[in-house]
């Protein structure tokens, strides 16, 4: 075997032990911005074609995971911009109001239990109804685990504004929860939160 | 906007105090995130100790910001579909079967991701074969920009040989992310912008001559924050763009200033693509495009910069 293809055996295998662990995260993000399963795939898949090409370009192995998303961002970014469809949100006004009815009163407490039980659908719709600035950096911290430092490099955002986004985000969350509340009751039909159209997925 | 509500052991002051009050709680308010995440330096998290004390809000927006990150933080990782990981495993694999002839034109492309794809393997596989051809003429082990000290200090019919190793270099750096960008999406200018292009930077822009260049488009765009100009030609079957910058920020690296200074041009690759940088009467071009370095430098021929 030539050096050359000894190099490519050896590129190979690293790209593997550091990206295919992280397929499932990664597809678990596109899912929540695409409109099925199997365009989730093909944006992960269109991810991991963009990273082999510039696997070479990673320097520091314990940055692949931020680097991964970046590039997924890339692609699903790519995606939307060719589908030219736009985001229809709930009122942010509406969301602001259920938030700030929430922290005004006295159902602090309880709003922890409702959170505690929602299903990982009535999750997924209510991040589908905040602005997806929003939705990325609560989800790349609270879903994906990263710190500030590392959202502030995947969005390429300084990290004051990624501060300022968790910190909205989540109350804008909490507005789609405490405001779909009634909504998702035990034999409810599961809708958008706050009486609005969720965001239709990018594809 | 959210209110202050002082509890019962932080009676109000007067109305001077009260604003003061509101004011820095509108200030601890939007940091209570990243207090709950213990994001925040320490003397600021001691700040927000404090303010929690008085503030029932807060203490309220607290208890909700808690509640949404440890629900999210719950949600689980769903399982990778049976034969995913094979399927990525297989397009990685693709890109690099070897290609008996790469000399070969390809074939057409059935879509634009096939295209990509397909030149991506070439890429890859080219990358080993012709390292005899580029990197064989490297001096191994001398970091930085290695040269050729027997050659004339222009280039003229062959191709390049002084193909930089380095790191980050800035400029280099984004006019490739620059370039990746643009080629994802519309060109963002037109071939008769080119008269506002050259009225909106401070240095002369000199398009590229050459029966098999056709200039496509021209815009204004910005290289390390410094203003450049950007013009897009096809060649072939390809694009390609030149990025005209100034010279204070052309000659800014050392190792710039070096190959060029041997050879008077920098050549460089990253990753599929390919960068050739010299010097203009005022400021410098950098031509980036896909591809091998000898094939970009092709086209620096043809335009007559020797």
């Amino acid at each position: 075997m030539s050096n050359s293809a000894h190099r490519l055996a050896d590129l190979h295998a690293q790209f593997h032990a550091l990206v295919l662990p992280q397929l499932g995260a990664l597809l678990a993000f596109a899912r929540r911005r695409t409109a099925s399963h199997s365009d989730a795939e093909d944006a992960v898949q269109e991810a991991c074609v963009r990273a082999w090409t510039a696997f070479a370009e990673l320097r520091d192995a314990t940055k692949v995971r931020p680097w991964l998303y970046r590039i997924l961002r890339s692609v699903l970014s790519d995606a939307l911009a060719r589908d030219g469809r736009r985001r229809l949100l709930v009122s942010i006004t509406r969301l602001e109001d259920a938030h700030e009815a929430l922290v005004a009163g006295d159902e602090n407490a309880l709003f922890t239990e409702v959170a505690e039980r929602l299903s990982s659908e009535m999750v997924h719709d209510a991040l589908a109804t905040i602005p997806e600035d929003f939705a990325i950096a609560v989800e790349l911290h609270d879903i994906d685990g990263f710190k500030y430092r590392e959202i502030a490099e995947i969005v390429g955002v300084p990290i004051g504004t990624v501060m300022s986004r968790i910190n909205r985000g989540r109350q804008l969350l909490a507005g789609a929860i405490a405001a779909g509340r009634a909504t998702w009751a035990p034999g409810a039909q599961p809708r958008a939160a706050a009486g609005g159209q969720a965001r239709p997925r990018t594809r | 906007m959210t209110t202050f509500r002082g509890s019962s052991e932080t009676p109000l002051g007067d109305g001077e105090n009260e604003r003061a009050r509101e004011q820095r709680h509108e200030v601890l308010a939007e940091l209570l995130a990243a207090y709950s995440d213990q994001e925040l330096p320490a003397e600021m998290a001691a700040q927000i100790d404090a303010h929690l004390l008085g503030c029932a809000r807060c203490r309220g927006e607290l208890i909700v910001q808690f509640a949404v990150r440890d629900r999210l933080a719950a949600e689980p990782t769903p399982a990778v579909p049976a034969g995913f990981s094979a399927r990525v495993a297989a397009a990685i694999a693709d890109l690099s079967r070897p290609v008996d002839d790469p000399s070969a034109p390809l074939p057409p492309a059935a879509d634009p991701a096939t295209a990509r794809r397909r030149w991506h393997g070439l890429w890859v596989t080219w990358s080993g074969w012709a390292a005899a051809v580029v990197l064989g003429t490297l001096l191994v082990g001398q970091a930085g920009v290695l040269t050729d000290p027997g050659r004339r200090p222009w280039i003229t019919a062959t191709p390049p040989t002084s193909v930089a190793i380095t790191d980050s270099i800035p400029m280099i750096d984004d006019a490739v992310a620059n370039y990746r960008m643009i080629m994802a999406g519309d060109l963002p200018g037109r071939a008769r912008d080119l008269a506002a292009v050259r009225a909106a930077v401070p240095f002369p822009i000199e398009p590229m001559g050459g029966s098999d260049l056709r200039l496509l488009a021209a815009w204004t765009t910005d290289i390390r924050g410094e203003p450049a100009a950007a013009l897009a030609y096809r060649w072939g079957d390809r694009v390609i763009v030149q990025y005209v910058v100034s010279e204070q920020l052309f000659f800014r690296n050392p190792a710039v200033r070096r190959a060029v200074a041997a050879s008077r041009t920098f050549v460089t690759a990253r990753g599929p693509q390919s960068v050739i940088a010299w010097p203009e009467q005022v400021g410098g071009t950098l031509l980036v495009g896909d591809g091998l370095p000898e094939e970009l430098n092709k086209v620096r021929e043809m335009a007559g910069q020797h």
